[in-house]
């Protein structure tokens, strides 16, 4: 996999502990991260193929954004 | 003294009791039959205590502390929790720990230079509860998981691995008590989680695997590096540290693969496995 981005897992980690899925992520959801432009984009597009080029682990990505997989 | 009774290797995923429904009836038949036949030679076994060698996806180890081996100390694990239970469509329940007997390992381990970590409170998700459903469904024989980190990067060398299960091994042997213990891996073989890729599963990396498997040819499992993995055998490959670590507690046991199936709707490549002297 690619570099690990922190700050991208600490808020997937953060969501993922909710246990409710996303298509997106909110600027609410987002408040309080420290997030470059690039992961804030991605976050709120719900884009997995960028999140994972990006740094965030590929379980957390699943376990987020599950309704993005299409198996 | 204490005695390995039984070892069993299989993959853990939640669609396997999830969505059963979704996979081809006659792999899910096979694979199923595979856990079935693992759970009668476990019952006949009779052992007293489950060691198990399995590992978190960042349910409960998150990037700010993350250790490379944990072991349990809970008095018991959820297995699944009700919310698990939901997902992977099996009954929840509470399976009891060996925390005495894991603060043992753990001590013994810090004495012998194997720094692990501990953890009184883990929530088991699809690791534990999808073999222990067909395993141990009466949920009667208590559990000492051993935690690997598989799934975030950098991860412990499968060399490591093999270190720590030939560890657990000997420590066991060494108990002067009667204790009948079986070993339990869980993980892998070829998936792809999360990334780019998933869904895509490589038989033939699995096949490889399971030749070694039963050939006790240890050595090419634990030279595997991490890319190695990654490339052939995806992200969800890099649980088969949890085999090698058993096979390194039950030095030239064999391993007879009772079902292999690629259940491309489960996304993993699906195998269990009989080892035996």
């Amino acid at each position: 996999m690619s570099g690990t981005s922190y700050a991208l897992n600490k808020i997937l980690t953060t969501v993922a502990r909710q246990h409710v899925m996303k298509d997106a992520l909110s600027d609410d959801d987002l408040a309080g991260h420290d997030l470059n432009d690039e992961e804030r984009a991605a976050l709120k597009a719900g884009d997995i193929t960028r999140l994972y080029h990006l740094g965030a682990n590929p379980y957390l990505i699943r376990r987020v954004f599950r309704s993005r997989f299409p198996i | 003294m204490a005695e390995i009774v039984a070892a069993l290797a299989t993959s853990h995923a939640p669609l396997i009791t999830g969505r059963p429904e979704v996979s081809m009836p006659e792999r899910r038949d096979r694979l199923y039959g595979g856990f079935h036949e693992l759970h009668r030679r476990l019952t006949a076994a009779r052992p007293d205590l489950i060691v198990l060698f399995v590992n978190d996806h960042i349910q409960n180890f998150p990037y700010s502390n993350m250790p490379a081996f944990c072991i349990g100390l809970a008095e018991a694990y959820d297995a699944p929790s009700p919310g698990g239970a939901r997902l992977m469509r099996i009954p929840a329940r509470r399976v009891r720990g060996a925390p005495e007997w894991g603060m043992a390992l753990l001590e013994s381990g810090l004495a012998a230079g194997f720094d692990f970590a501990y953890s009184y409170e883990i929530e088991s998700w699809d690791e534990l509860s999808v073999p222990l459903h067909f395993l141990t469904p009466e949920g009667q024989i208590p559990v000492a998981p051993v935690y690997t980190n598989c799934a975030a990067p950098p991860l412990p060398t499968p060399r490591r691995c093999h270190e720590v299960g030939a560890f657990v091994g000997t420590f066991i042997r060494s108990r002067p008590t009667r204790e009948r213990v079986a070993l339990l891996a869980t993980g892998g073989i070829s998936h792809w989680v999360g990334t780019p890729e998933t869904g895509r599963i490589n038989p033939e990396f699995d096949r490889r695997v399971l030749d070694h498997v039963a050939r006790a040819d240890i050595e090419p499992l634990v030279r595997l590096t991490h890319a190695e993995i990654e490339r052939d055998g995806g992200n969800g490959g890099q649980e088969i540290r949890n085999w090698v670590a058993l096979l390194g507690a039950v030095p030239g046991w064999k391993g007879e693969v009772l079902a292999y199936e690629p259940v491309a709707e489960w996304i993993t490549g699906c195998a269990t496995v009989w080892v035996h002297p």
